[in-house]
């Protein structure tokens, strides 16, 4: 026993002294940007595939620094949700406004409304109490197909339940997909409205599930499905099905010839962008400017140039801007903005009966 | 000389000096012995570093884990809800199909564990204990096995099996074994292919230190190959029950592997409610606390299980006396059977994941509708050209180094606790703190790094660790710790003491004698568990994600972030690169090994 203990001693110092050097360099180094007080990082969690080049753009342009968080949706509603009695973020950015709504009711963001001259459809987007604001938009579903493998095209959701589309359509999963969600929600909100939307909705997915609906994990799969044939139909998000046919565009292959489309309604899925309430006054200074910035004709080039077949395929919400080649100028006609307030707090419910009895 | 010892008494050099010494000294009248211990400067500190031990443990384990584990009842207690006490969250995480979830995750486990833990012992005695020709093949092949991601494994089998995939195109329409993979039996067979490796260093280290006299002494006795291979598997039982318990408790814990399988035949595991309740919003930690109470419950069971199956055994068969095994010479056909499992597993193994990867990132077009195929270096050249994948790779080489050399001490001081032949409270404890830390996935377990040192409390200290390499070179270090030290276990329970107080008795101070007996026995296995946890740092996701400090994303962040980009072809080379580095390290450390260490560090294991 006392060898044991022994032996422990030796090694616990050990352990000690390298944690204790450790914790002396990170702190040091951490400790060494908060010397001036006009200036202080802004710190960005962020989901949107251009966060990295605009926040260089900016510091570029403005002399302030800004630290970026960049990861998934999910993890970083983990982290702020964690972080809640000590929030670390200044600015968040993020596709889909539910999010954001649950933030504003848990009293965590600080209402701001852009210098920028937003359009209506920005304007359509924006929340009444202007707790977050829209950076652009895309819309879930847009319906890619292979015209090299099919020359049938729906007009409806409800064509896909027909025969000639059995076992040829596929989604993503809601539980491992972020703009799924969004998209069944507003086909709920389209089918019944808040009041018998969601039991619509569940019967809908009932009858296209015994069609053969095949479900992947995330937009990536569905279109790999799409490729290989497996299916002939992907119900993904406006971004993913462009960015596939910018790909093919750009370097075309025998036998795939992937055409977009937009069933009646859409479900217009912003990326929206919210300031910490708890925030320094600092941040919270340069997070206005930050989304001021993004938003400015100069902003907009930089969000458009970084991620050319991936998130930089949005419709812009600000005036004189347009979108990038393949996307048409506009909206979909048909689109919807549905409520995130009302949609938000059912995902858990939503999703879970998704997993039980669609998957 | 040896009679009347002085103060400054010689160490003995011979045998038979030492023998007389160890027949006098402990008894001889004049007490200097103890006298001694008494004045030895390390005795009077000897609390004091165990408590460091401790509040190291507590830190970086206890305060997480409970943290998190309280929300479940007390949400107002981390600004989480409302009430002070509720037992509202277990009501919703113990209804339906939770019940339905909970049982899956317990069958999953226990065959993974089971399946995982029988190869790992027959490719252990395969290495160990014969000479087959192909056993070289699968020890360097173990390390590439650790560091294949799940997400290879799963992909490897899909580009193969899915509908215009691999196996099509070349003529097989593998109908059955598709429904056969997607389903619970593939995510048990991914689950195994992530468990073997772990099995097979736990038992083959401790099969390493058994000498062959046991053995011997069944043959000798009358005893058949089966009697021996018995009584080998009773000695080992540490070791085997070490390697059962870990990879039950990473199998209840995986989340990403059963998501992606499951999705095509209805298989609800328990971690998908999970990460349900914390991944959406509103996030619901409460519910998380709940489900990771019940995964514990889970662990309490395996340790259960574990404690009495080895109760009241020692297992210390490592002494002075140990000697040199010998191989099984086997016949031409047992050099054919046993070649072809070790190629079958390699194929199984790692040849899939790696025919994923390929797939992935150098071949276009590979197993789809269309019919060029062709072959592509483009993606490694763009992620080798831009900085965005050099500076995480070089950060989290950094960081997994540091955490290797800090969890592989402390695992060592764990891991004699755990082997003490007399467990006390707190090596229970330890023990089962360290299988909560791994049953709890791993993004639970960052939740409550941020609760516990996000607190204003820790502002108010002037503790401002959040957010920095500090505070994630400790979650990484606590996240490790728990295999390392299994990793440990076995060998350190067939340590005799006997060893150590022979070379007391000599005269050696306890650092000397560690240095001496203790650290030549487990030199090898302690920089297994370096690399071990080398490897397993280098691409840990779930608290890297949540833990690293703004501006420096390790490399798994960058490789996560170029997949749910859709650049599949990017963030699968990334992965290779950084899969490679990993091995280049592990080749570079065994190489170093072979040229520097004393030559009595290698002897241990020996076969003739």
């Amino acid at each position: 026993m006392i060898r044991t203990q022994k032996l422990a001693v030796s090694a616990a110092l050990a352990v000690a002294s390298v944690a204790a050097l450790a914790g002396c360099s990170s702190t040091a180094s951490a400790a060494s940007p908060s010397g001036s007080a006009a200036v202080e990082p802004l710190v960005l969690y962020s989901a949107i595939g251009y966060d990295a080049a605009i926040a260089k753009a900016f510091t570029a342009a403005s002399g302030i620094p800004v630290k970026v968080v960049d990861d998934s949706t999910g993890p970083l509603l983990t982290k702020i949700a964690a972080e809640k009695n000590n929030p670390q973020w200044g600015a968040f950015m993020a596709d889909g406004a539910t999010a954001f709504a649950a933030l504003d009711q848990g009293g965590q963001l600080l209402p701001y409304t852009t210098t920028a001259s937003v359009d209506s459809v920005g304007t359509s987007l924006t929340p009444s109490d202007h707790s977050y604001i829209p950076m652009g938009t895309t819309v879930v579903a847009a319906l890619i197909y292979n015209a090299a493998a099919t020359t049938a095209v729906p007009t409806s959701y409800d064509d896909l339940l027909t025969p000639a589309y059995k076992g040829k359509v596929g989604m993503n999963d809601p539980a491992q997909s972020g703009p799924t969600y969004p998209f069944i929600a507003g086909l709920m909100n389209q089918l019944g409205g808040t009041k018998g939307g969601v039991a619509a909705g569940e019967a809908y997915l009932t009858k296209l599930k015994a069609n053969g609906l095949v479900v992947n994990p995330t937009n990536g799969d569905t279109l790999h499905a799409l490729e290989t044939g497996q299916i002939n139909y992907g119900l993904i998000q406006s971004s993913a099905a462009m960015g596939e046919v910018v790909k093919f565009t750009a370097k075309p292959v025998a036998g795939y010839d992937p055409k977009v489309i937009y069933l009646s309604k859409s479900t217009l899925l912003p990326s929206a962008y919210g300031i910490d309430k708890a925030a320094s006054p600092v941040q919270q200074s340069e997070a206005k400017k930050f989304i001021d910035y993004i938003l400015s004709p100069a902003g907009q080039k930089v969000a458009q140039g970084a991620d050319p077949s991936g998130d930089s395929l949005y419709w812009p919400v600000v005036n004189g801007v347009t979108p990038l080649a393949p996307l048409p100028a506009t909206v979909p006609s048909s689109s919807q903005a549905i409520d995130p307030t009302f949609w938000g707090p059912l995902q858990g419910q939503v999703v879970t009966w998704f997993d039980s009895n669609i998957k | 000389m040896t009679t009347t010892l002085s103060p400054s008494a010689v160490v003995p050099r011979t045998t038979a000096q030492a023998t007389a010494v160890a027949s006098t000294s402990p008894t001889g009248p004049s007490g200097r012995v103890p006298t001694r211990v008494r004045t030895n400067p390390f005795s009077r500190l000897r609390v004091a570093p165990m408590t460091v031990f401790w509040l190291l443990i507590v830190a970086i384990l206890v305060v997480p884990i409970l943290l998190f584990l309280l929300v479940a009842f007390s949400p107002a207690l981390l600004d989480q809800g409302t009430e002070w006490f509720t037992l509202s969250a277990f009501r919703e995480a113990l209804s339906g199909q939770f019940l339905v979830a909970l049982l899956n995750s317990l069958l999953v486990g226990v065959v993974t564990a089971v399946g995982s833990a029988v190869i790992g012992f027959g490719m252990a005695w395969i290495v160990r204990r014969t000479n087959s020709r192909t056993r070289r093949l699968w020890t360097g092949a173990v390390f590439a096995l650790l560091l294949a991601p799940s997400y290879l494994i799963a992909l490897g089998w899909q580009r193969l099996l899915e509908p215009g995939g691999v196996l099509e195109i070349i003529g097989f329409h593998p109908t059955l074994a598709r429904t056969f993979f997607y389903g619970p039996a593939g995510i048990v067979l991914v689950l195994t292919v992530k468990g073997i490796p772990f099995a097979y260093l736990v038992i083959a280290n401790a099969m390493r230190s058994l000498g062959g006299e046991f053995e011997q002494a069944v043959r000798v006795h009358g005893g058949n190959r089966m009697a021996s291979l018995r009584v080998m598997i009773a000695l080992l039982s540490p070791a085997v029950w070490s390697a059962l318990a870990i990879v039950f408790a990473e199998a209840i814990s995986d989340f990403g592997v059963a998501s992606t399988l499951s999705s095509a035949a209805h298989f609800p595991v328990a971690t998908f409610m999970l990460y349900n309740a914390i991944q959406a919003f509103p996030v619901q930690f409460p519910l998380a606390a709940a489900v990771s109470w019940v995964l514990l419950g889970l662990i309490v069971l395996a340790l259960l299980a574990q404690s009495w199956a080895l109760r009241g055994r020692s297992f210390r068969v490592l002494g002075g006396r140990s000697r040199p095994t010998m191989r099984i010479h086997l016949t031409r056909w047992g050099q054919l059977a046993t070649g072809a499992i070790t190629l079958v597993l390699l194929v199984v193994t790692l040849g899939v994941p790696a025919f994923g990867a390929l797939s992935a990132s150098v071949l276009t077009g590979l197993g789809s509708a269309m019919s060029v195929h062709s072959w592509s270096l483009d993606n490694y050249a763009r992620v080798l050209t831009s900085p965005d994948l050099r500076d995480p790779l070089l950060y989290s080489a950094q960081m997994a180094a540091i955490t290797a050399t800090v969890a592989t001490l402390m695992a060592a001081v764990c891991a004699r606790m755990l082997a003490s032949s007399k467990k006390g409270a707190s090596a229970r404890l330890l023990d089962f703190v360290l299988l909560a830390a791994v049953a709890l996935p791993g993004i639970v377990f960052a939740a409550g790094y941020i609760f516990a040192y996000n607190l204003p409390l820790m502002n108010t200290l002037g503790i401002h660790i959040y957010g920095t390499s500090a505070l994630l070179t400790l979650a990484y270090v606590a996240t490790a710790l728990p295999s390392t030290s299994r990793s440990l276990v076995g060998n350190m329970s067939q340590l005799h003491e006997s060893m150590s107080e022979a070379c007391r008795v000599h005269g050696s101070g306890s650092v000397r004698t560690w240095f001496a007996v203790v650290m030549p026995v487990i030199a090898r296995p302690l920089l297994a568990a370096w690399l071990l946890t080398y490897t397993a740092t280098l691409l840990e996701l779930p608290v890297s994600q949540l833990l690293y400090p703004p501006g420096s994303a390790p490399v798994s962040v960058g490789i996560n972030k170029a997949l749910s980009a859709y650049d599949f072809g990017g963030g699968t080379a990334m992965e290779v690169l950084a899969i490679l580095s990993a091995l280049g390290v592990v080749g570079v450390a065994y190489l170093l090994f072979a040229i520097l260490a004393p030559q009595g560090w290698k002897r241990l294991g020996r076969t003739s």
